[in-house]
């Protein structure tokens, strides 16, 4: 080979190696750590219909009961949400309202089965979950059903579905 | 992400092109071969079959980039040797071997690896040579490589801000890694008989059922344990051991 394209190529390669030469001491997690219990709320509309709808409760609260206290989450206007189950425990409790003005509290006891799950080096490691079942008060639910046992980080997936009384 | 079938594809190209090579270069020679003994048989002469008259070239080298990047990053450490013999046809045997570290230390992941690998493949020259004295190379290859990997006992905490955090820890293991390498890259000898070049190359991890309970953070020879295609480069400085060419005996025709 003339020895002019080997220099030139040469001197490419030394480009490429400041190129490949930016390396970060630990990336940003991009996904989510903690997996996701997405929840649905439904109604039937009237005490003979056969299907349901979306219910978008007007101040829905879901309240952890935690080793260290009850968290509260306040949620606007809507009818899909999200919360967590407990890494440290196979069960967990939430307290729920439909709305933060009513008195009428619901008890969700969830049992499920924990899976170490790791992410990446970024993100570390999370819990996975299996849910087993749900067990529930019935002032403002009237039933609870699992669409999806399988709890991940992985948003999409709605796992459970709340069937609220009509006179919420 | 490339999907298997995908890799399967880009597999089989790079081993045509390899294949094909060395044969068209085979019946190019004997070609010239019939049309010599023809000229030869005209003159009713000697035949005298001269098969491949370039020397022989072991060249053994090692990779400076990874040292480099050893000095700017705290968490991992890799080092790579190399060697190549010609064999025909503008076709090299490869063998590479190397080892390393990492060791990751965040608020909440903390453990350390350690690896040494190995790689054997082929390198196929894709511009002729000028003459049997030119030793520059463009070229293109594949690898397959394994690296036995030491994983320490591991500590994590699994944070959540609801529930409150949760420790836990993974034992140590020994385990091994498997992948195939695309290669292209370049070298020019920049004085007798010493080489430099560089090499870029498409990583594809194998068998990663090892790497899910805990990937590591950096394999020596193949980079980051997360992702299962990875782009590497090396730079290299290499020199070269020649020797006398092959002697084929003169081989008189039969008259």
């Amino acid at each position: 080979m003339t020895k002019v394209l080997p220099f030139c190529t040469l001197l490419l390669g030394i480009i490429c190696m400041g190129l490949f030469a930016c390396t970060e001491a630990r990336l940003p997690c991009d996904t989510p750590k903690i997996a996701s219990l997405n929840i649905l709320t439904v109604h039937y509309p009237t005490d003979t219909a056969t299907t349901v709808v979306d219910t978008a409760l007007p101040a829905a609260v879901f309240s952890s009961v935690t080793d260290h206290g009850v968290v509260q989450i306040l949620f606007p206007q809507q009818a899909n949400f999200t919360i967590s189950l407990s890494p440290l425990s196979d069960t967990c409790r939430y307290y729920f309202t439909t709305d933060s003005a009513h008195q009428r509290v619901d008890t969700l006891d969830f049992y499920y089965q924990r899976s170490l799950d790791f992410i990446s080096n970024a993100c570390g490691f999370t819990y996975f979950y299996s849910l087993d079942s749900v067990h529930t008060s019935h002032l403002n639910i009237d039933t609870v059903r699992i669409l999806n046992s399988s709890v991940t980080n992985n948003a999409n997936i709605t796992q459970l579905q709340i069937y609220i009384h009509t006179f919420y | 992400m490339p999907t298997l079938r995908s890799f399967k594809y880009i597999f089989i190209l790079f081993i045509s092109m390899l294949l094909t090579g060395p044969f068209t270069s085979m019946a190019q020679e004997q070609a010239d071969s019939v049309a010599t003994d023809t000229t030869l048989s005209r003159h009713d002469s000697v035949a005298v079959i001269k098969r491949d008259s370039t020397k022989h070239q072991l060249t053994i080298g090692v990779d400076i980039f990874h040292p480099i990047m050893n000095a700017f990053t705290a968490d991992r450490s890799g080092y790579e040797l190399c060697a190549d013999y010609y064999m025909r046809h503008d076709v090299y045997f490869k063998a590479e071997a190397g080892w390393g570290a990492s060791n990751v230390n965040y608020s909440d992941l903390k453990y350390a690896t350690t690896n040494s690998f190995a790689r054997i493949g082929l390198d196929r020259a894709i511009v002729p040579r000028e003459n049997l004295k030119d030793w520059d190379m463009m070229f293109i290859g594949i690898r397959l490589a394994f690296a036995p990997i030491h994983r320490s006992p591991a500590s994590f905490t699994v944070l959540d801000s609801v529930w409150g955090n949760s420790t836990g820890s993974l034992s140590g293991k020994d385990f091994l890694g498997y992948w195939f390498e695309l290669v292209g890259g370049m070298r020019v000898e920049i004085a007798h008989g010493l080489f430099a070049g560089w090499a870029i190359r498409g990583k594809f991890l194998l068998d990663g059922a090892d790497f899910r309970q805990l990937a590591p953070l950096y394999v020596a020879g193949y980079g980051s344990g997360d992702k299962n295609v990875v782009f590497d480069f090396n730079f290299y400085f290499s020199y070269a051991i020649r020797w006398k060419p092959r002697h084929y005996p003169i081989i008189p025709k039969p008259k």
